[in-house]
């Protein structure tokens, strides 16, 4: 049995506790309804305790492994398309495939979660709701140039957020 | 160029990959951004987030959804179930074997002929255990390969794949022939283990092969 692999309960019960989390979060966002998502959650572990001498740490971390071993359960649910996220006005609309939209999705939201509250504020009032600087700015009763600089400062850290949830772009 | 004056330019950036900026200062952050190799590399590294912005929904920036309690244990007992019907993958088999036993006496007889009119063959050698390797994460797909005096009865025990997925069964000989063994349809959340037969004599068999959807497996025997 390799290193690392879930081999017994107790791995299992280890790696629950510390990927179970996140794992339901993206399951929740890719299917877009709790009860499935438990069911996929329970399934992913089911899955990887059964198939448990083929994780091989060398080549990624459990968590990878479980995120992978999700993607292939939401598919097999088949509503991945179902919870399509929404692309914003004039946005882009990646050639990639829904699920994979939906875990892009999932790690910039879960990215969000992460950063200060100043820098989320200015990214959803000056980016998602495309408001004015110069009226968040008042609203903030800040300068201007400091609602742009929060925005740079903003995007940074979710950059840095989204290193340490794996995005690796 | 400053320091000073850089990072005002560069305070701007953010705006910029954003594609957030008035047309003056985005004309004027061009400008810089011509001579400022730090300023471009900069830009590049904050591009890559702000082309998956669109992505997310800023309604779902509160709280994460966490899992029940009750899950945590659900998924342990789960486990432990397994664990206890013993090596889990032989859990089909053992099923598969029971339904052949209570099967609709027409399908005993019929197998019971087979049996009682076999004789030579394969009839008597040992079943094969055949585990396919390199598959992608989350699937598995393993077989046992019983001998039989009209060919080779194949077990096969298949998850991680999408639920309806045609599979077709084949064995191959010393000299690459297929043989097939017939199809069957994976589905999720069942027991998923198929029976299928071949002609070909599981002594002549070099491999024993499944085609999931587009994709090919073959494992030696």
């Amino acid at each position: 049995m390799a290193p690392g692999a879930l081999s017994d309960e107790r791995d299992v019960r280890e790696a629950y506790a510390a990927h179970a989390g996140e794992l339901f979060g993206f399951a929740v966002r890719s299917l877009g309804d709790a009860g499935l998502a438990e069911e996929a959650v329970q399934e992913t572990f089911l899955r990887a305790w059964r198939a448990g001498d083929r994780f091989d740490p060398e080549i990624g971390s459990l968590r990878t492994w479980l995120f992978a071993i999700l993607r292939n359960v939401v598919i097999d649910l088949g509503r991945a398309r179902a919870a399509r996220p929404r692309v914003a006005e004039g946005g882009v609309e990646p050639a990639v495939e829904p699920i994979d939209e939906a875990l892009l999705g999932w790690q910039i939201e879960e990215a969000m979660r992460r950063i200060g509250d100043q820098h989320r504020q200015v990214l959803v009032e000056t980016y998602y709701k495309a408001r004015p600087y110069a009226e968040v700015a008042a609203e903030l009763g800040v300068p201007e140039g400091t609602v742009k600089s929060r925005v740079h400062y903003g995007l940074r850290a979710l950059r840095v957020a989204l290193e340490e949830i794996g995005y690796d772009g | 160029m400053t320091a000073e004056r850089c990072r005002e330019w560069r305070e701007l950036l953010g705006a910029h990959a954003l594609d957030r900026l008035p047309a003056d200062e985005r004309a004027g952050l061009e400008a810089h951004l011509e001579g400022c190799a730090e300023c471009r590399a900069e830009l590049d590294s904050l591009a890559g987030v702000a082309r998956l912005m669109p992505l997310a929904d800023p309604e779902r920036f509160g709280a994460a959804p966490q899992p029940p309690a009750a899950l945590g244990d659900r998924v342990l007992a789960a486990v432990e179930s397994e664990r206890r019907t013993g090596a889990r993958r032989l859990r089909g088999r053992r099923r598969w074997r029971l339904g052949l036993a209570l099967a609709g006496a027409a399908a005993a007889a019929a197998v019971l002929a087979i049996f009682v009119l076999g004789g030579g063959g394969g009839e008597g050698a040992p079943e094969r255990e055949v585990a396919f390797h390199s598959l992608p994460p989350g699937m598995e797909i393993d077989t046992t390969l019983v001998p039989h005096s009209f060919g080779t009865e194949i077990h096969v025990y298949v998850s991680g794949v999408r639920s309806g997925t045609l599979c077709r069964v084949f064995l191959r000989d010393d000299a690459g022939r297929r043989a097939s063994a017939g199809s069957f349809r994976y589905r999720w959340g069942e027991d998923s283990e198929a029976v299928l037969t071949s002609a070909l004599d599981l002594s002549n068999a070099a491999a024993v092969g499944i085609r999931v959807g587009k994709r090919t497996f073959e494992a030696g025997v």
